[in-house]
């Protein structure tokens, strides 16, 4: 199986998927920190990771898969929502909650 | 090591901006960039307009870009 089929199973198989650097206990970066926080904050519980610095094929894969050049990446029943500053921005606008509630009713 | 100023040059080469302003460390950068180009476009979108601007450096030299992406009626309201 080649890192887009992978990449591909792993978003739609799972609710909520992020593709981070290390692990949601211990992150390798700032921004994957960040983003395990804010999911936690909104009261996620299953959060299925991907750590790219293990799987160096899904690492450079997941730059092609959503047009998107940098780690993390957050997906929600299979579609790209973004990275560390828009999963921010939405945590403080709301919207990410409101998002997460539709990914939980569907898991 | 990587100026912000040399980032600031490639948006605004890449990009058609009203504002455009970098700061960072040489390899973690922030950027607030207005540009009309925004206007409709979500956040997703609106951030790989910037990626692409950047092309090649994003995975080269840039380590890490936060950004803020605002259209200029966003800008002058505060944003």
């Amino acid at each position: 199986m080649d890192a887009q089929q992978k990449i591909r199973e792993q978003v739609t198989g799972n609710p909520v998927v992020l593709y981070m650097k290390g692990t949601p206990q211990m992150p390798q970066c700032g921004f994957s920190a960040l983003a395990v926080q804010v999911l936690q904050a909104c009261g996620v519980t299953q959060i299925f990771t991907v750590n790219v610095l293990a799987e160096p094929e899904i690492r450079e894969g997941i730059k092609h898969y959503a047009n998107w050049p940098t780690i993390p990446q957050l997906y929600v029943n299979g579609e790209f929502v973004g990275g560390a500053d828009i999963v921010k921005e939405m945590y403080q606008s709301g919207e990410l909650h409101k998002l997460l509630e539709g990914a939980k009713q569907q898991a | 090591m990587v100026a912000p100023e040399s980032v600031k040059s490639s948006i605004e080469a890449g990009l058609a901006c009203a504002h455009v302003e970098v700061i960072g460390d040489g390899e973690h950068f922030q950027a607030l960039v207005v540009s009309s180009a925004f206007e409709g476009k979500s956040r997703v979108q609106r951030h790989q307009l910037v990626y692409a601007a950047l092309g090649e450096r994003m995975r080269v030299e840039i380590h890490a870009l936060s950004m803020r992406t605002l259209t200029p009626l966003e800008w002058r309201s505060g944003g």
